[in-house]
């Protein structure tokens, strides 16, 4: 009945207890979302590789160049040139672009709005709804002229003006009939606040038929300080107004540029040519299917999706169950009254959750290398195993792996010692994510800083990145990958002697005892 | 040769601020013995001490000679049926004992042997297949005292074993503790009624409070005991109760039945509990269907205060 040397008795025990916890970890409903969690990049670059061909496919069918061809195309040909040289383009759209735009009239700033017949009144208002193109709330008027049917008195001119509270004293309603627009920036009337307006007596009542205004860029300021929308009225008693002009409509017109786009397709690449005003103006080449690319991009999608976020919530979901989740569903004594040291159940646990998350998340990494590899050419996929393709996916599976050796220790250390995994959970992630400001015996003290030197392919960044967030993405790596192994594996030997402290001290506490 | 003892020395267990068992004193030979003391007055807690589960504050507990800190060595002479009324999700019947089975390093046929003679000395072979999570509460009592035993062990710790065992499989029960207990074995049950445990003990000790409050021989208390009237509550199926009733009231020892509205159930009192307990198995045999016997005397306090107040006169 006993087997021969405590030892291989103790192996087998907690192999037993690895075998049964197994079951559980892979079939548990909470397992879901680990493997949706390690499934997820390579459903995304199965859908791209598919989309990708899809796409190569249609254009294919619409025609084909050749490179030579494809790269003769010079900026200046008029799209006729291009068909006649290259032949027909596998996709083809033209059309007219229809932009509104501000009109541009010679005398920037000045409007004059003419009414006909002139109309007898003693009361000018001006009335303004959008002050400015650019959306600054400002009315800026530099001068207000009104004209009777003579034309040649300015009617306005210095007679009582009142209107909106001015910006500053001196911008008040009286710089708007001073007559001038030279004196500078203070030589207008300034307002904000609604409504705006401004309103001028001329003295008498009499014929008024021609108004100008002057606006912000008549005394010198932006063009887009302009008074977008206005409208003039009239009174005979300061009472009762009505509009005569209004500038609605008046600032824009459409602005129309015919245009035309080509693609051809070389079997690789997929140029797309624009043409405006029949020339060519702009030549875009690039290929659906980079290998390059799609290699920096999956070593980014391993480094920061998976090493980060996928192994490092999968193990908590899977490590931290071991024991807490038999607390809570009050099984746990089922293994503490077996004939087996409290260290080899944790080592049969342990054991049970790395097969599970190294095969859940190994499998998802390389089926997100196949993913990836999918869709290219057989040539570049040789080249790709040629040039040390076996030795990629062999570490980026050991890193895999090995996150879960880490990881895995670390949450099911946790979670014999907390109790609410929410916020160890937070403060690890904080602390695998800074790590790489830290000083380097700190850094030692991250899992994340062994992983990262196993991964083949560096994770792609931008160099505009800042250096602190530089330092974040990719902490300084061990020098050697064996170094990093052993650095990982001593650590994670630290961690699960931290576990065994706690589950030898564990005891059964369900809840009310008795 | 000493027998080999179960003993606590000045053992104290608090959780947190709140009083498990204070200062308890054990030294329990083979044999049967009943932990006895109304609900949380601490037997889970001194058997829970026994197997490890807990870990004293203060003093220590040997078990047979072996420490409950060494678990490897504990549980493979120590069977224990806890009150907890779980089972691991994934199991069957048969599963869960042969599982435990395993980790004592069985190979799996015998494994399975083992486990399949322990549900059929629980009568539970028509289950076994079945998930223990969907077994009737008094099914799950019995799948955990199937795997208390399956092992054979030295040292049967049980909780409750005879909570919702019906009355034929509690007969049989009790006649397994008794079988053990004369190869030598120890048998430590627990019960809030003395009546339940009171004719199967070899010893009993009563624990209130957390305190141990008499330990001794039964017979030294039982004399006491039987001075004091005892109550059952006796169902019957069929609407046979008053059959039954009938029968019973011919007995000399039974002074009082009142018979209950359904005609299902009536409570006896009686003076005495063994001929109680033989004259209910010859009107079993006689073919009246008894569902269930259940002591009605539950106010353990007050007859502990009879105990006490007993022995300080």
């Amino acid at each position: 009945m006993k087997p021969g040397s405590p030892i291989r008795g103790r192996a087998a025990q907690a192999w037993t207890i690895a075998t049964i916890e197994l079951r559980r970890v892979f079939f548990a409903k909470r397992s879901l979302w680990v493997y949706a969690l390690a499934l997820l990049p390579s459903v995304i670059f199965f859908g791209h590789g598919l989309d990708a061909k899809l796409r190569m496919d249609r254009l294919a069918r619409g025609g084909q160049t050749t490179p030579a061809l494809m790269d003769s195309i010079r900026e200046g040909e008029t799209a006729e040139d291009v068909k006649t040289r290259v032949g027909k383009p596998a996709r083809e759209f033209s059309g007219t672009h229809v932009r509104r735009v501000r009109q541009r009239t010679g005398k920037a700033g000045t409007t004059t709005h003419v009414i006909e017949p002139a109309v007898a009144a003693r009361f000018v208002r001006l009335n303004i709804n959008r002050p400015s193109y650019n959306g600054e709330p400002v009315a800026r008027i530099y001068e207000f002229e009104v004209y009777g049917p003579d034309g040649r008195v300015n009617l306005a001119l210095r007679r009582p003006a009142t209107g909106t509270t001015p910006c500053s004293q001196d911008e008040g309603p009286e710089k708007a009939v001073n007559g001038s627009v030279a004196g500078g920036q203070a030589d207008k009337w300034c307002a904000r606040g609604f409504p705006l307006f401004l309103q001028v007596d001329l003295g008498a009542v009499g014929p008024v038929a021609r108004f100008v205004v002057k606006h912000a860029s008549a005394g010198g300021e932006n063009e887009d300080s302009d008074t977008r929308d206005f409208n003039i009225q009239l009174s005979t008693d300061g009472k009762t107004f009505t509009t005569v002009a209004s500038s609605v409509g008046a600032g824009f017109v459409d602005e129309r540029t015919e245009y035309r786009e080509m693609t051809y397709f070389d079997g690789r690449r997929v140029a797309r040519l624009y043409f405006g005003d029949g020339k060519l103006q702009g030549k875009n080449i690039n290929r659906p299917l980079d290998f390059e690319e799609d290699r920096t991009i999956f070593a980014g999608i391993f480094q920061y999706f998976y090493l980060r976020l996928a192994i490092f919530f999968g193990c908590l979901g899977i490590f931290m169950y071991l024991f807490r989740g038999e607390m809570t569903n009050r099984t746990l004594h089922f293994w503490f009254l077996a004939p087996a040291r409290r260290e080899v159940l944790l080592a049969g646990k342990y054991a049970a959750g790395l097969m599970a998350s190294a095969a859940i998340f190994g499998g998802g990494a390389l089926l997100t290398l196949a993913a990836m590899l999918w869709p290219h050419d057989a040539i570049e996929v040789q080249a790709f195993w040629n040039a040390g393709g076996m030795g990629h996916v062999f570490w980026y599976a050991t890193a895999a792996v090995l996150g879960c050796v880490g990881y895995g220790s670390v949450f099911l250390a946790v979670g014999l010692y907390v109790r609410n995994p929410i916020i160890p959970a937070a403060v690890l992630l904080a602390w695998e994510g800074a790590s790489g400001i830290f000083p380097p015996v700190l850094q030692k003290m991250s899992i994340l800083y062994y992983l990262q030197s196993l991964c083949p392919v560096p994770a792609p960044i931008d160099n505009d990145v800042p250096a602190v967030i530089r330092l974040l993405a990719a902490p300084a790596a061990p020098a050697s990958r064996p170094g990093a192994i052993l650095g990982l594996l001593v650590l994670t030997a630290f961690v699960l002697w931290i576990a065994a402290l706690a589950v030898r001290r564990m005891q059964i506490s369900y809840g009310a005892e008795t | 040769m000493t027998q080999p003892a179960v003993v606590f020395e000045e053992v104290s267990k608090f959780y947190g601020e709140v009083l498990g068992v204070n200062h308890v004193t054990l030294n329990i030979p083979p044999g049967i013995t009943s932990l006895v003391g109304p609900n949380g007055s601490g037997k889970t807690t001194l058997m829970n001490l026994m197997t490890g589960l807990l870990f004293p504050d203060h003093g220590s507990i040997l078990m047979r000679g072996v420490s409950p800190r060494d678990p490897e060595a504990l549980m493979r002479m120590t069977g224990y049926a806890t009150q907890y009324d779980t089972a691991p999700r994934w199991a069957t019947g048969f599963t869960f004992i042969t599982t435990g089975l395993l980790l004592f390093g069985y190979g799996r046929s015998e494994a399975e042997e083992r486990a399949w003679k322990a549900l059929e000395r629980l009568s539970l072979t028509d289950a076994a297949n079945r998930k223990v999570a969907a077994y009737s509460k008094g099914m799950r009592q019995r799948v955990r005292l199937a795997q208390a035993i399956a092992h054979d062990p030295d040292l049967l710790v049980l909780d409750e074993p005879l909570n919702g065992l019906d009355p034929l499989v509690r007969a049989e029960t009790i006649a397994l503790f008794r079988t053990w207990a004369a190869e030598g074995k120890h048998v430590i049950i627990s019960s809030h009624v003395l009546q339940e445990v009171d004719v199967v003990s070899d010893q009993v000790v009563l624990i209130a409070n957390g305190m141990i409050v008499a330990e001794g021989r039964i017979r030294t208390v039982r004399d006491e005991i039987q001075e004091h009237p005892s109550q059952y509550i006796v169902r019957c199926r069929n609407r046979d109760a008053s059959g039954v009733a009938a029968l019973l009231f011919g007995e000399p020892h039974v002074t009082e039945i009142k018979l209950n509205d359904d005609r299902m159930g009536m409570l006896v009192m009686t003076r005495d509990r063994e001929q109680f307990a033989r004259a209910l198995g010859r009107i079993a045999l006689d073919g009246h269907r008894i569902e269930s016997v259940v002591p009605a005397d539950e106010n353990v306090d007050a007859l502990y205060e009879y105990l006490i107040g007993g022995e300080s006169r």
